[in-house]
């Protein structure tokens, strides 16, 4: 009862806050929605209504060359009224986005596959926030808010991509599998995150029954279920808008980067830069580099997938062409699950420091760039490397103290000393 | 990384965990010296043109001869105007404009700031430049009452003047508009953002007519009667709203053509007589920095420079040979020069602080000494982030176990107590030492607490900074008095309210609770340096102590001197004392503070109630632990 108390406190305290911010401050969303570092030209809000204006009016949504966000998000919100006049609804939606998202949060929580995954005990399973503190972190985290308030659709992936963890850690194969191809449909690179969820899905699976199933036919039967949805999902669109035409719009922009507004992430002042004939060259690249992490951190993380998952979305936050803080803020309201690790991590301050320093000297520098006239580009983007610099220090100090835990694990004896890399 | 592993492994070592309060010390000395270095030659640049473009001073001016008859006649004309209302005000400069075939509009305005209403109309022109394709424009400014409420006679005449003798060029490339505004800071503000449309046109109304992009703005300031006035020295303002400023080549350009070609002596901040020593030096840039980081609209050009506008006054100061045709022949050689711009300023410098008229100092040279002080802050909040995880720190917290003589402990002492201690051996190379335990691990720490405590602090802000910008002008003296009755004591009642209830923080939340806010204030005020240089330097500089404070449970005493001495630079009291020494009436620097809240988007009341004010409260909360324990 104690808890349950805790929970409606906690919930309605989120909701409160955010229909308070949304309804003091009405000017608030709209300025919000034109920061670059919360909307993105493939999540902003902004966009949006640009492209369901031309919907409405029955003309594809992609001619203006401003919209390059999913197909199917637009009779969702045309079944809302205008926002300009009547906003409560889509405030509504958000916030009972962030409250779904922060409960799917509380169910990977309760799951236990954070400490205690099949293949690997943790030496300090019993250092562990509750479910709802791990949700208030989520729910009170400011980027979570900001994006919220900004009505960026990148809540809505984030949404989706907590779904699917949240799934997969429950052993929900099938829902696991729809939720992440909506993710992946709505933002296309949580399509990564595929291989370890499969693997913490196939682990809850064979801790629940008595015989493990066969891992060939569950890997199978599984990517057919997500190619299947996806294929789904993606000839719904075809016949929403009528042509295969918005496949170029959305994934078009995302892969291949045309719009380079500027961005927390470390792409757009790159290409800036970057000399037409070598263009392609770094696009596949960087994609490359981006992509090879989940192989990567899946089989090194064998153990712990849930924990490769979640260093995955950080990879995204840092490593994408078109992130926001909203990635940041997935990747951080991920982390307090795994409180066993942080007397492990060595840099957490310093990594901490760095991000409260980026997030305000971020703005003073864009300021500074766009409005005052006094900086330029290079202002900006030495702050979004800070950013980057400390978002990268927390995965690589999470990472090793995960490697350290699992260590321990098998060598109890060096247990709280000093080891070197050779 | 295996360096920073290495650097990160020395933390623990004794002597460096006494180091940082020398360090934040040494930071705050150095800042405050590299400041008083800059007036010296081998620190600040002669001032140059960097814009060729604007060849400044180097062409014939022509204005002479029968336009100082036009001038004495006009203004006769508006000494005549100054006991009509503004409309008919309006109407005749209007039919003047007109009369020298020029468009000419009216814009009303009517703010209504907390206790006072302020209605004016704005007056201007537009001379489409006969080279031009309405695409860039350059204004010429007159506030019809300047920044001390005097009429300005002279001024708007001269503009008056100017329009008509403008008109009979053939060689203007850019359109040059007029603008007689109602007073000298709203009007500018409500003319320019209905320029930009960033108006709201239900208390601003919407120009009729437009230019092009805005280049520049010259705005005159020159109230001599109807009988004339002779002037000494031009005083020229530069900086604007928030502690923007100009870029530097147009004030170049300026004291260029005053002093080079006009031979016209030229003055800044205030500083009559320049004998460019040491002193002179310093006080102008001292006085630069008060009036940026004050951030208050200092003429009708500050309206000008956030919308990225450059934007100069001329004021005519104290008495000499130069007349309104010198001033003349001044704007118009400026004017001339604006119109070879073949882009918008931008070679110079927009972070300066002019030492003389012909020596700055840019922000390469300067902004060390603001981010060596918030630098100090955050040095403090990392010493106490790995104070606040010794395990030994909580011991002398709890009085029972506490012995009486801990009251002559030495801060030094303060967290190792001198009972017998745990050893820890460490081998390094050949040598071996022996470590208190204490010293060596790191234990938990409670981070909800501080946290919270830190945003209910900031939020609190949030209702002085209400009550400051919207109060009614009648209600503002007591609101000031109860403010400066209360805010000293509010640390020490929050202290003694928490002491009571179950929510006493223990030392280690209190170590907590400053670290994280001299960590805040070292971020805010490194990220205000780039924007208002001087307001941070200012805060940082007031607020330097909050790195020393610490809890002292033992020493009653102690810790109410500690306490007095932080009451004395309360942001409050430090306000008021400004407003005593200056000789200014604080009611009515509060009022014009809300104006500029509502009208020019001044934001320093953001910076002192939400920044500054929380930091120090938790500096007055951590001080008075000593008296509450």
């Amino acid at each position: 009862m104690a808890i349950d108390r805790q929970k409606a406190l906690i919930f309605g305290a989120a909701v409160a806050v955010r229909l308070l911010l949304f309804t003091t401050f009405p000017s608030l969303p709209n300025l919000l929605a034109g920061r670059v570092e919360v909307s993105t030209p493939v999540t902003s809000f902004k966009r949006l209504q640009e492209g369901l204006f031309l919907y409405k009016h029955n003309v594809s949504p992609y001619d203006g060359g401003v919209y390059y966000q999913a197909p199917l998000l637009l009779p969702l919100f045309s079944l809302l009224p205008d926002p300009s006049y009547f906003p409560f609804a889509s405030n509504v939606l958000y916030t009972a986005v962030d409250s779904l998202g922060a409960y799917a949060l509380m169910q990977i929580a309760d799951s236990m596959q954070a400490v205690t995954p099949r293949l690997f005990k943790s030496s300090r399973k019993d250092l562990r926030w509750s479910s709802v503190a791990v949700a208030a972190g989520y729910l009170f985290n400011p980027f979570t808010v900001a994006t919220c308030v900004a009505r960026s659709t990148s809540a809505l992936s984030t949404l989706f991509i907590l779904v699917a963890i949240a799934k997969a850690s429950q052993g929900a194969g099938i829902t696991f599998v729809f939720a992440l191809s909506i993710a992946s449909y709505l933002s296309m690179h949580p399509i990564l995150l595929f291989p370890p969820l499969l693997l913490l899905c196939y682990d809850v699976r064979a801790s629940k029954a008595k015989s493990a199933p066969s891992a060939s036919r569950f890997a199978v039967s599984h990517t057919a279920g997500l190619a299947a949805a996806c294929g789904l999902l993606l000839y719904l669109s075809y016949l929403l808008t009528g042509s295969w035409e918005f496949l170029q719009s959305t994934y078009g922009v995302r892969l291949l980067l045309p719009d380079l507004t500027p961005n927390v992430g470390l792409w757009w002042y790159f290409f800036i830069e970057m000399f037409d004939s070598f263009r392609e060259f770094f696009l596949g690249v960087f994609w490359l580099h981006v992509a090879s992490y989940a192989p990567g951190l899946t089989l090194r993380l064998r153990k712990q997938p849930l924990f490769a998952a979640a260093t995955l979305t950080g990879i995204f936050a840092i490593f994408t062409p078109y992130p926001s803080i909203a990635d940041a803020a997935l990747y951080l309201s991920l982390l307090p699950l795994f409180r066993h690790l942080f007397p492990l991590m060595r840099y957490s301050f310093l990594a901490a420091a760095a991000i409260l320093y980026a997030s305000f000297l971020g703005p003073a520098f864009y300021h500074l760039w766009i409005y005052a006239g006094s900086g330029n580009a290079n202002f900006f983007y030495a702050i979004t490397l800070v950013w980057s610099l400390g978002l990268s220090v927390i995965v690589g100090d999470s990472l090793y103290a995960a490697l350290r835990d699992e260590f321990d694990v098998e060598r109890p004896e060096l247990r709280g000393k000093e080891v070197k890399r050779i | 990384m295996a360096l920073i592993a290495t650097v990160l492994a020395l933390r623990s070592h004794p002597r460096i965990q006494r180091l940082p309060p020398y360090l934040s010390l040494l930071c705050i000395i150095i800042g405050v010296a590299w400041l008083l270095l800059l007036p010296l030659n081998e620190y600040s640049r002669e001032t140059y043109i960097s814009e060729n473009a604007l060849l400044p001073g180097q062409v014939h001016t022509y204005f002479t001869g029968s336009e100082h008859n036009v001038f004495r006649a006009y203004r006769h004309e508006v000494a005549d105007m100054i006991l009509q209302p503004p409309d008919v005000r309006s109407k005749r400069l209007e039919d003047i404009f007109h009369s020298n075939n020029l468009k000419a509009a009216t814009q009303r305005y009517t703010y209504h700031t907390p206790g006072r209403e302020i209605k004016d109309e704005n007056v201007y022109a537009v001379l489409r430049g006969p080279r031009a394709d309405a695409t860039e424009a350059i204004v010429l400014v007159a506030a019809w009452r300047n920044m001390d409420g005097k009429i300005n006679h002279s001024g708007v005449a001269l503009v008056l003047t100017l329009a008509r003798y403008f008109k009979r060029w053939s060689l203007w490339s850019k359109d040059i508009i007029f603008l007689i505004s109602g007073d000298s800071t709203s009007g500018p503000q409500a003319w320019v953002d209905a320029y930009h449309d960033a108006h709201s046109p239900e208390t601003v109304e919407s120009l009729s007519i437009k230019s092009g992009a805005l280049q520049g703005a010259v705005a005159l300031d020159y109230p001599a009667g109807p009988w004339g006035h002779r002037y000494g020295k031009l005083h020229i303002m530069y900086d604007g709203v928030n502690g923007q400023l100009t870029n530097l080549d147009l004030f170049n350009t300026a004291v260029n053509i005053a002093s080079g070609q006009m031979g016209i002596g030229t003055a800044l901040q205030r500083m009559w007589s320049h004998k460019n020593t040491y002193q002179d030096r310093l006080q102008t840039m001292l006085r630069g920095m008060m009036s940026q980081g004050l951030g208050h609209a200092s003429g009708p050009h500050s309206a000008f420079i956030p919308y990225r506008v450059d934007a100069i006054t001329l004021q005519t100061v104290g008495d000499g040979w130069h007349d309104e045709m010198s001033l003349g022949r001044t704007v118009e050689s400026i004017f001339r020069s604006l119109n070879n711009l073949l882009e918008h300023l931008h070679q110079s410098f927009f972070f300066y602080l002019l030492l003389s008229a012909k020596r700055f100092v840019s922000i390469g040279t300067y902004l060390p000494s603001a981010m060596l002080i918030a630098a100090n802050f955050s040095i403090t909040a990392i010493a106490l982030w790995v104070q606040s995880g010794r395990s030994d720190l909580d011991e002398p917290a709890a009085p029972s176990k506490t012995p009486a003589s801990s009251e002559k402990k030495t801060e030094s002492e303060f967290f190792q107590p001198t009972t017998e201690k745990k050893m820890t051996l460490i081998h390094s190379g050949p040598s071996a030492t022996l470590i208190p335990t204490t010293l060596l691990t790191t234990t938990e720490r409670p981070l909800l607490y501080p946290t919270l405590f830190i945003t209910a602090i900031h939020t609190t802000g949030l209702i002085p900074l209400y009550f400051f910008n919207n109060a009614h002008s009648t209600h503002l003296p007591l609101i000031l008095n109860t403010t400066l009755a209360t805010t000293p004591l509010l640390p020490l009642l929050i202290s003694l309210a928490l002491s009571k209830t179950s929510l006493r923080p223990t030392i280690r939340h209190i170590t907590l609770i400053q670290c994280f806010s001299l960590l805040l204030l070292g971020m805010f005020l490194a990220s205000l340096a780039t924007l208002n240089f001087s307001l941070s330097f200012l805060i940082g500089v007031l607020a330097c102590p909050l790195s020393f404070v610490r809890p002292r449970p033992g020493s009653k005493v102690q810790s109410a001197g500690l306490y007095l001495l932080l009451s004395l630079l309360n942001p409050v009291v430090v306000g008021r004392a400004a407003t005593v020494y200056w000789g200014a009436d604080a009611v009515e620097v509060l009022l014009k503070a809300a104006e500029g809240w509502h009208v020019w988007g001044l934001w320093t009341q953001v910076i002192v109630w939400l920044v500054w004010w929380p930091a120090w409260v938790v500096g007055g909360v951590v001080a008075s632990q000593g008296l509450v324990a």
